[in-house]
């Protein structure tokens, strides 16, 4: 065996190395280095961005068991990006009475799922990318329960670790399926054995479901809403970027490079989710008062826009939906940075509670209103422009009706978006939130995001760049 | 003789001698009756109350961790039958796999899990 | 009879007869899941489904693709990861019983809308 194939995997190593740097110094550290511990996590974090952030030439590692090509590193940097913004919004969260002594916790587990999907973006082969998806579920469930003494948090993460292992053992066997009928686990040597036979098609279907659920498309949204609600809001910003991002990007190359001979199949399937997911989403998100299970039926239609860009399987498709991955992961992080703010500070998270909140808090309101557009798809925010681009990659592939259907129900969405915007702005309320202050690097994150917003849809260089990268 | 047969000769004997020393010893054993004889033997320790108690919960924790070395075992058979070809360098490689998860360990010693509650 | 029992006894097992059991023990995982009402038996089941396509992975490297032995590695990291996802589950249904004194799902109620 060729122990320098290690060195290749860049952005695992120098992952694993900042997580055990930082466990070391969490063991041995005193009382006193405990307050520096957040401070050191985001500039390790952060220089781990930026030495992985150049894109290499494509190679495989281990007899093709990982194989990396240059489009990975753009997902890797978002979702390393979108971790570290997470990792500021936590952080005044984390120095409360009752948590400080758990914030390493907070930190190793969520980057232990960020290592999982780096496995799972980066596997050649069904072993390392099921050891990829556990690392990036099980942690998850810990995060979701962290808050020890809230029932609402051990519940969801009961409903989470249900789900993720009842949908992991379903597509276990199908993985198992698939090798009883080609007889490899390898993604080089599958594209060539699968042929189309029934067998193959039903373990297809069991192991898509699967991701499916990671991604929290219609069928398998049940646990979305429950979990969003009761886990912190911090972990719920996480889980709706970073964890969705990730499996997204990994339907896409496993559709296009493994099951390429089962297109007829897989579009049929897709196109029904697509469809299911964008319309049940949106229907849902209307009815809701609550502004978590809010965000989480929004976020199941927004799943339902992205996979729509894994429908057209082109390389077009491939680049509007990184650059959706990351149009989406600013917008969605600046509100869950507004609600995480509000929440902290006040403990109200239902929709009425942010009636009048622009009276109080003028600047947090409009973050929060920019962000929404954002996600409705306003023209000239970066929203509108991720949304353009996936629909012109389905377009291609001809499919109009599902696009029209899409357009509709981009404008419900719209609809309640401004429901949000309408609250902040228009209604009164006698007891409005009181002015929040909140913490710098809370601040930062939402300057970050704001950036994001506004910018990335001008800056048609994001978009040229991650197209050269995906071709 | 053929391994069919064998088989057969095997199973008949087993079955014998099990029915044999089982009713021998129903025929001939002395039979008496008190009531010590249905209590449930523990150490020699008479038992108290239900078996139905409950026990302190947080025994679990050293359950979970010794699971944690328990699983490692099924990755340490699979490099022991190889691992004089690996020579040093497999090694090295298990003894890192083995460093993470002591320094799991060691992290929750840290934390106080060990206490004996 | 005595012949067909014999010839059963000694020839080797059928393939299928591994991937009857393993079929049963995984829809058997399915129902139990649906079905139960209890958090622990839940796991168990689902425990069940992951233990059935272990026992798959075994059954097909060894009947079919018996060159490589792909399939056992997948068995061997099935059993860590099926211990993992136990770890913490089981961690989390003492803290559901620790706030509720009970893991029956039914009691998992407080979020819905």
């Amino acid at each position: 065996m060729d122990y320098t194939n290690f060195f290749l995997m860049k952005e695992e190593l120098s992952l694993i190395g900042v997580m055990l740097i930082l466990l070391v110094y969490d063991i041995f550290s005193g009382e006193k280095g405990k307050r520096h511990f957040q401070t050191l996590a985001l500039g390790l974090l952060g220089l781990h961005t930026a030495v992985n952030c150049l894109p290499r030439e494509a190679f495989d590692a281990f007899g093709g068991m990982y194989s990396y090509k240059p489009v990975m590193t753009a997902v890797k940097t978002i979702l390393s990006a979108a971790t570290i913004i997470v990792l500021m919004q936590v952080n005044n969260w984390l120095k409360d009475e009752e948590r400080r002594n758990k914030q390493g916790e907070y930190i190793y587990l969520t980057l232990s799922t960020l290592l999982g999907m780096y496995f799972m973006i980066s596997s050649g082969n069904f072993l390392l990318f099921v050891i990829g998806l556990e690392m990036a579920s099980i942690p998850m469930a810990a995060l979701v329960a962290f808050d020890k003494y809230r029932q609402t948090s051990a519940e969801a993460a009961a409903k989470y670790i249900f789900s993720a292992a009842f949908a992991s053992a379903i597509s276990l066997f199908g993985i198992s399926l698939i090798y009883g009928s080609t007889g490899t686990l390898y993604f080089d040597d599958l594209a060539g054995s699968i042929t189309g036979s029934p067998l193959q098609v039903m373990a297809f279907v069991f192991f898509a479901a699967g991701l499916f659920f990671k991604i929290s498309l219609v069928p398998f949204h049940l646990w979305t809403a429950d979990v969003y609600e009761g886990a912190p809001t911090t972990v719920t910003a996480y889980l709706s970027v970073v964890s969705k991002g990730a499996a997204v990007f990994v339907l896409f190359s496993l559709l296009t490079k493994v099951f390429g001979a089962l297109m007829e199949e897989w579009q049929f399937i897709l196109y029904a989710l697509v469809l299911l997911s964008i319309t049940v989403g949106n229907l849902f998100a209307l009815r809701q008062k609550n502004m978590k299970r809010f965000l989480a039926f929004s976020s199941i239609s927004q799943a339902g826009y992205i996979v729509l860009a894994v429908l057209a399987g082109t390389p077009q498709g491939l680049t509007a939906l990184i650059y959706y991955v990351l149009v989406y992961a600013c917008s969605n992080l600046a509100v869950f940075g507004v609600v995480s703010i509000i929440e902290q500070r006040s403990g109200k998270t239902d929709i009425a509670d942010y009636n009048g909140l622009y009276k109080t808090n003028p600047r947090l309101s409009v973050a929060m209103m920019l962000a929404l557009f954002s996600l409705g798809g306003i023209p000239f925010f970066a929203g509108f422009f991720s949304k353009f681009f996936v629909f012109m990659a389905a377009a291609e592939q001809g499919f109009y009706v599902l696009i029209f259907i899409a357009l509709l129900n981009t404008v419900i969405s719209l609809y309640y978006y401004l429901i949000v915007v309408k609250a902040m702005f228009v209604k009164d309320n006698e007891r409005p939130i009181e002015t929040i202050r909140s913490d710098r690097p809370a601040q930062i994150a939402l300057a970050l995001c704001m950036f994001g917003v506004l910018c990335l849809g001008i800056l048609s260089v994001v978009y040229e760049g991650i197209g050269q990268l995906a071709l | 003789m053929d391994s069919s047969s064998l088989f057969l000769v095997v199973l008949l004997t087993g079955i014998t001698l099990v029915v044999a020393g089982l009713g021998m010893a129903i025929l001939i054993s002395p039979r008496s009756f008190n009531l010590q004889k249905t209590e449930s033997y523990e150490c020699g320790l008479p038992t108290k109350g239900s078996s139905w108690m409950q026990f302190k919960v947080g025994y679990y924790l050293y359950a979970i961790l010794y699971l944690m070395f328990d699983v490692e075992a099924i990755f340490l058979f699979p490099w022991s039958t190889v691992v004089r070809d690996l020579g040093l360098a497999g090694l090295f490689s298990i003894a890192f796999f083995i460093g993470v998860l002591a320094l799991g360990l060691a992290y929750a010693w840290k934390k106080g899990v060990l206490k004996w509650m | 009879m005595y012949e067909l029992i014999i010839n059963f006894l000694e020839g080797p097992v059928p393939m299928e007869a591994y991937l009857i059991v393993s079929s049963i023990m995984f829809f058997a995982g399915i129902y139990g899941f649906i079905a139960r009402k209890n958090l622990m038996m839940m796991l168990i089941s689902i425990e069940l489904m992951l233990n059935a396509a272990d026992l798959n992975f075994a059954v097909f490297n060894r009947y079919l693709y018996p060159e490589q032995p792909e399939g056992m590695f997948f068995t061997l990291f099935g059993i860590a990861i099926a211990a993992c996802e136990t770890a913490v589950a089981i961690a989390i249904i003492i803290n559901i019983y620790r706030n509720l004194q009970d893991v029956d799902v039914e009691e998992l109620n407080q979020l819905k809308g």
